[in-house]
């Protein structure tokens, strides 16, 4: 709750701030969906200052242990905008995307990543 | 300005879980490939959708623009992907069908399916199914045109080569600096 994200699709905002995560009783974790309200946004996007949208994490400075035994962890909090049938709503993914979202069945936004930790 | 991922540890091999059972029984329930001379590999590669049996099963369907990208070099987590339009979202969700239904037909017999995962089923406008190797993308004309896939692992993901740009800025630069010559300091003279 109240977490600051940054967005990194092309989707037109670029703050959000988490209102509710769907999943887990302490919060969201890198991979689940949480509904966040658009606190900054371009000019001319798809979505607009004050909307409430839904959100895939898909990056958390939070550590995440794999099943090999190591763990990932990024610099900086991120999310991308998806709509309530889980199709992505902008068109490209900046920075990197972790491998967990393939288990996640979150397949479609590995594919418009440029990059994969 | 890009997020760092830091591996504590060196990442092994990564195994994806497909959405049915589980990798470590391959060996044992798998009776219809006869392929399984090499080892686990090899019959994981069978067990599901191969490029062949995607290109039949799409032309029989009659899924328009068919693409086949091979990403090996691109991209670390699949080998092909195929990006099929469907003419409306009726046709897309048959198409997810059909390919799960090649699945099971092959494989007939065994005591478990290793099914590959299909997301986006219920919205019909961009359903992708995962079976390890290859990702095959159906989508309607409206969303391929939004999203522009071919575009994306074609051109932008273009294998990065040797910085050209830095290449260029190096060698037409006049300074004798950069052409590897440094003049003598020779403060006597």
């Amino acid at each position: 709750m109240r977490t600051n994200l940054k967005v990194v699709d092309n989707s037109g905002a670029k703050r959000v701030m988490c209102i509710q995560a769907l999943k887990g009783k302490k919060g969201a974790r890198l991979g689940d969906t949480i509904i966040a309200s658009v606190k900054e946004a371009q000019p001319r996007g798809k979505v607009k200052k004050g909307e409430v949208v839904y959100c895939v994490v898909v990056r958390a400075a939070m550590p995440r242990g794999r099943c090999d035994g190591s763990e990932i962890k990024f610099d900086d909090n991120a999310v991308v905008l998806v709509n309530k049938q889980g199709e992505p709503i902008g068109t490209r993914v900046f920075g990197p995307v972790p491998h967990e979202l393939r288990k996640k069945k979150l397949v479609k936004i590995l594919t418009l990543a440029e990059h994969i930790a | 300005m890009l997020g760092v991922a830091r591996l504590l540890t060196s990442r092994l091999n990564h195994t994806f879980a497909l959405s049915t059972s589980r990798l470590s029984l391959l060996l044992g329930s798998s009776s219809s490939s006869r392929g399984l001379s090499s080892g686990g590999v090899r019959s994981k590669v069978e067990a599901v959708l191969n490029l062949e049996e995607v290109k039949k099963v799409l032309s029989d369907l009659r899924a328009e623009d068919i693409q086949i990208i091979p990403v090996k070099s691109q991209c670390e987590w699949t080998d092909f992907m195929v990006i099929a339009t469907g003419t409306s979202t009726w046709h897309v969700r048959n198409i997810a069908q059909a390919l799960i239904h090649k699945v099971k037909q092959k494989q007939k017999g065994a005591e478990r399916l290793l099914l590959p995962s299909v997301q986006g089923h219920e919205g019909g406008n961009w359903v992708v199914i995962d079976s390890g190797n290859v990702i095959v993308h159906a989508l309607d004309e409206k969303a391929r045109s939004y999203y522009k896939l071919e575009s994306l692992w074609l051109t932008e993901m273009a294998p990065k080569g040797p910085n050209q740009d830095l290449e260029k800025a190096l060698n037409t630069s006049a300074s004798p600096y950069t052409l590897g010559y440094r003049p003598l300091n020779i403060s006597s003279q």
